[in-house]
């Protein structure tokens, strides 16, 4: 072997620690953006490809007239890929104890020949055995139900059983785990047994040539003509979004996430490569001139490092690639388990392999490159005098003792201001790390404070949503009895229609009538005001619902549709709430206008003891008298309950944010602690001086732990001050992610985040500073005058 | 060839600050080959910004430096290099041996740079040259195993890897005692007395009998040039 590649390798081995440090990094650096290649592709692939092999319907339709349609003439058609019934009813089922849970059941027409909303099967039977149900795979982890046992089935008001045989795996479905609910399929004839009501009267379609939910509204339009043509009423219809999975929006966020956040680690890791790789050739400087002076060009230099430098990152290739594969799949599993698909990806495309290896390769030299030039064109006199022969000029031995009488602090001060560059450089880098770091705490703390108010603005506590409307003192009769009932109130909540363009819009506005002076509810008023009782019918829309009015005008009417009756109203204001779109109306209005028999569909309790544990246990009694008394319910769900629905669905998002900008800033002192021991090999003569004349270890120690905490709470504040912009931006990028477009959170400064940043920050600044100064400890002062 | 080194009316200065320092003024020299020459004078006049010139580890503000017939300063940092390896030997004060090879590897590291000395006859030049210089047991030691003249041994023997015409020495012995530091002169004799042109930049050099010709400098110019009368015979 060449003795240059030798001495390259025995290099190496001596400086192992400086070495491994750098490959660490490397690693890391490579391992982030690895991680983050092997679970964009995976997932953005994967969740994807799961909902499209449901064969996702279009547009689903309802009608009572359905035995009208021909449905082979319907197929026939050129527009008309797929059509199949599939009837949709929600029901209650026992999941503990006393405790139900929302049931979607479907009917499917032939288990075996599903054309669109497919599902799989997992385990049991497939199809269900007649008058069973399968139910899917999720709820397993938010119910006792499992196959073999018997469902109870709250319809009606009446309790009916039935045996679940089987379990499936329906990609199409939000995760049970994060939306509690639950999802059965059966048979027509168990369908109409368990909700007493007839099967074919929902129709699913899928339409050939259709690339946009505004294709589907159009092709729609055509069709609805046609029906009516026929007799065929269309009661309601809905259009998702196009082929999207309900959750689709947790995976981009995150994928978002992961895109900001492993790119910054990446490009930090880098930086911290090439801080360590000057500070590797600074310990080279001299030899680097002896080598020149020998006889050695600038091609000899250049193999030498280049030859250093791709050893380095082959061994962090080695050790980051297959990281990266593993973590991004792991990863990928976690996130598919919350989200509930499955890893489709099994063999990763030899270019993510490429990809990771050229970055593992190329990214090194690039930010080693600077150093590597200094290197190759130093000239001899240069190199030489920066350590060897000349070196006596530098030592400044004039007011060394002074320095070690004056106080530490501002010698400390003094060697910052001295290496100015490098300093910067940590600095920036530390407080980018700081200012991701409280980001993250920041937004967690903006959701938290949303999510308080969310549930904060409900002074009720629980909600009882009937499937029939009752007459007011009807509802209320079984309750009476429960002595913890603070006070009860009626709404009446509802679906209708916003009138916003030439045809109808979506259907899924919901109407809440509410008393406008309600205590009930507080409002997270973004425009306007609330409901003000006056005359004229108005208003209230929460911001999912703005987004319906283009453009969104407070005080300009727009035309309603309630229950059939098209009104004009005034929209009066815009709150924001984590929902679905909804528009809240004065219930008297509400009631004169489209109500008249005034009956009510919600039973808003309000209890004395708001504690979480009586909340359950209240709702527990609620439970059973409404099985007892028979009512036809869909949901009793606690406010305290829904929070933490909420949370769940927000939770992962904040745990990743978290951990990522933990690694961030440990990257980033990892940069301090390598630029430390730059410092530290630089002063290395200073050092052996200041022995010499009589400083103590521990003096030596606390030049560059003072250093280091200087430059710490530098970066804290520097951190903090970009952490305000920033923590504005992502508040605004989340609003807008979770609750629609023009829905900014508030800005929130999280204390805890700080203080934790503040000890987080100053202890990684400390163990960043301490390593190194020690080193310097072993800095003899045989060793610092003997130039090596 | 008989003058090896040439430096015609050759200045050097150094910019300090908004000062122009001149640490040599046109200073005019030959050198025979094969002549052994000190160069001698105060801290601070010039002596090392001279050799500096003559390796071609620094370059003149202006005049001529012209070694082995090449002028030295019209040719490419690259060829630069490779010229000196070949032709000129270099040893330090502080000895300057790669520390993470070993002694022998060092010498086979200037060969290699070089790339003068065929790659078969290598190890065994090594070898010989170490038994030149009186080490040949050490040469698979590390540097810092050994003692300062030993390390300075080893110092010449790589300076003298690729067989250059010149060997030039910056205070070679100044950092060793006495005995050692006659021991490495005896070196030089020995090398002299083979054909080597040998430049030594030294403090205790003036009594020296040795020198063919001492060189003093002053304040950046020759002052002296006493030529011993042994060297007249040349
Ligand atoms: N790189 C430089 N920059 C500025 N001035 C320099 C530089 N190199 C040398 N000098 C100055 O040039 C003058 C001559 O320096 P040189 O090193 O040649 O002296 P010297 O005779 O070798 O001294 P010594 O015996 O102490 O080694 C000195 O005054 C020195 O300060
Ligand atoms: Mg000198």
């Amino acid at each position: 072997m060449p003795i240059i590649y030798k001495k390259v390798l025995r290099e190496m081995f001596i400086r192992y620690r400086s070495i491994s440090v750098a490959i660490l990094a490397l690693t890391i650096g490579l391992w982030g953006v690895g991680t983050l290649l092997v679970s964009m592709h995976i997932m953005s692939n994967d969740l994807n490809q799961n909902f499209l092999q449901t064969k996702p319907a279009h547009i689903y339709l309802k009608s009572e007239n359905f035995h009208k349609l021909d449905i082979d003439e319907l197929l026939a058609r050129p527009d008309i890929m797929a059509a199949e019934f599939r009837d949709k009813a929600t029901l209650r089922v026992e999941v503990h104890k006393n405790e139900w849970l929302p049931l979607w059941l479907y009917s499917v027409n032939d288990f075996e020949k599903m054309s669109m909303g497919r599902f799989f099967k997992q385990n049991g039977r497939f199809p269900p055995a007649k008058g069973t149900i399968l139910i899917e795979r999720n709820n397993l982890l938010i119910s006792d139900l499992n196959v073999g046992s018997t469902a109870r089935v709250q319809s009606k008001g009446e309790i009916v059983e039935t045996k679940i045989s089987g379990i499936v795996f329906d990609p199409g479905q939000a995760p049970s785990t994060q939306d509690a609910f639950v999802y059965a399929y059966t048979d027509k004839e168990n369908y109409s047994r368990l909700t007493g009501s007839p099967a074919q009267q929902r129709l699913m379609i899928r339409f050939s040539n259709a690339e946009t939910k505004e294709d589907v509204k159009a092709k729609f339009k055509k069709l609805s003509n046609d029906f009516s043509r026929l007799g065929i009423k269309i009661n309601s219809f809905y259009i998702p979004k196009f082929n999207e999975h309900p959750h689709q929006f947790q995976l981009n966020t995150l994928l978002y996430l992961n895109g900001i956040i492993g790119l910054l680690s990446f490009v930090m890791a880098m930086v911290l490569v090439s801080q360590l790789m000057s500070s590797i050739f600074t310990q080279q400087i001299r030899q680097i001139g002896i080598m020149k002076a020998i006889g050695a060009s600038r091609t000899h230099i250049f193999k030498i490092y280049i030859a250093f430098i791709l050893l380095m990152s082959l061994a962090s290739i080695l050790i980051g690639l297959p990281l990266a594969i593993i973590t991004g799949k792991a990863y990928s599993a976690f996130v598919s388990g919350v989200i509930n698909f499955d890893i489709l990806t099994t063999q990763m495309p030899p270019a993510i392999y490429i990809v990771i290896t050229l970055v593992g390769f190329v990214m090194p030299i690039i930010f080693s490159l600077p150093a590597l030039l200094k290197g190759m064109n130093i000239s001899v006199n240069d190199a030489l005098s920066d350590y060897g022969i000349k070196t006596k000029r530098r030592v400044t031995s004039s007011n060394n003792l002074g320095i070690i009488n004056s106080s530490m602090l501002s010698l400390s001060m003094r060697n910052i201001a001295r290496r100015k560059g490098r300093m910067m450089v940590t600095m920036v880098t530390m407080a980018l790390g700081v200012a991701i770091f409280l980001t993250g705490f920041n937004v967690r703390s903006s959701l938290q404070e949303f999510l308080d108010k969310t549930s904060q603005s409900m002074k009720y506590d629980l909600k009882v949503a009937l499937k029939q409307p009752l007459p007011l003192a009807m509802a209320l009769l079984p309750f009476k009895n429960i002595e913890k009932i603070k006070s009860i109130e009626g709404w009446v909540g509802g679906v209708g229609r916003i009138q916003s363009d030439s045809i109808s819009t979506s259907t899924g506005i919901g109407i809440i009538a509410t008393p406008f002076d309600s205590r009930l509810k507080e409002h997270d008023l973004m425009d306007g005001v609330w409901l003000t009782g006056s005359e004229e019918l108005e208003f209230v829309a929460n911001q999912q619902a703005a987004l319906e009015f283009k453009p969104v005008v407070i005080g300009k009417s727009y035309p309603i549709v309630l229950k059939e009756q098209k009104l004009l109203a005034r929209l009066v204001g815009v709150v924001r709430e984590f929902d679905i779109a909804k528009i809240y109306l004065d219930l008297d209005k509400y009631n004169r206008l489209v109500n008249t028999d005034k009956k009510i569909n919600s039973l808003m309790i309000s209890l004395n003891n708001r504690a979480y544990d009586n909340v359950l246990e209240v709702k527990k009694e609620v439970e059973q008298i409404i099985e007892k008394a028979g009512m036809d319910v869909i949901y009793v769900m606690s406010q305290t309950e829904r929070a933490v629905i909420i949370f769940n669905h927000l939770n992962i998002i904040l745990t990743i944010i978290l951990f990522l900008s933990l690694l961030v800033l440990s990257v980033s002192s990892m940069g301090m602690g390598s630029a430390m021991g730059i410092n530290v090999i630089e002063r290395t003569r200073e050092i052996g001086v200041l022995r010499a004349i009589g400083a103590t270890p521990k003096m030596v120690v606390n030049l560059f732990v003072i250093e280091g905490f200087i430059i710490s709470v530098l970066s804290i504040f520097a951190g903090l001050l970009l952490a305000l912009p920033m923590s504005a931006l992502a508040a605004n990028f989340f609003g807008e992610l979770i609750l629609g477009e023009d829905t900014p959170l508030d800005f929130a400064f999280s204390e805890l985040g700080f203080t934790i940043t503040l000890i987080v920050t100053l202890l990684f600044g400390y163990i960043a500073s301490r390593a190194p100064a020690n080193k310097a400890t072993e800095i003899t002062v045989h060793k610092a005058i003997a130039y090596e | 060839m008989k003058n090896i080194i040439e430096l015609e009316q050759t200045s050097k200065s150094f910019i300090q600050g908004d000062r122009i320092f001149t640490a040599l003024k046109e200073v005019s020299l030959t050198i025979n080959k094969g002549e052994y020459i000190a160069i001698v004078g105060k801290s601070g006049s010039g002596k090392s910004t001279l050799l500096n010139l003559i390796t071609g580890i620094d370059h003149p503000s202006c005049g001529v430096v012209r070694v082995n017939g090449t002028d030295i300063h019209q040719l490419s940092e690259s060829e630069l290099a490779t010229w000196r390896g070949k032709n000129i030997g270099i040893v330090f004060q502080f000895f300057q041996l790669i520390p993470t090879l070993t002694v022998i590897e060092n010498i086979l590291l200037a060969m290699e740079f070089v790339n003068a000395i065929p790659k078969n006859e290598r190890q065994q030049r090594a070898n010989s040259l170490l038994e030149m210089v009186d080490i040949l047991d050490h040469g698979d030691k590390f540097p810092t195993a050994l003692s300062g003249g030993e390390q300075q041994r080893a110092a010449i023997a790589r300076a003298l890897a690729n067989d250059p015409d010149i060997l030039v020495a910056d205070e070679p012995t100044g950092n060793l005692d006495s005995s050692t530091a006659m021991s490495i002169k005896a070196i030089f004799s020995e090398l002299v007395a083979n054909g080597t042109t040998v430049v030594v930049v030294t403090h205790e050099g003036i009594d020296d009998s040795a020198f063919d010709r001492i060189i003093e400098l002053k304040d950046g110019e020759i002052v002296l040039g006493i030529t011993n009368a042994s060297a007249s015979e040349e």
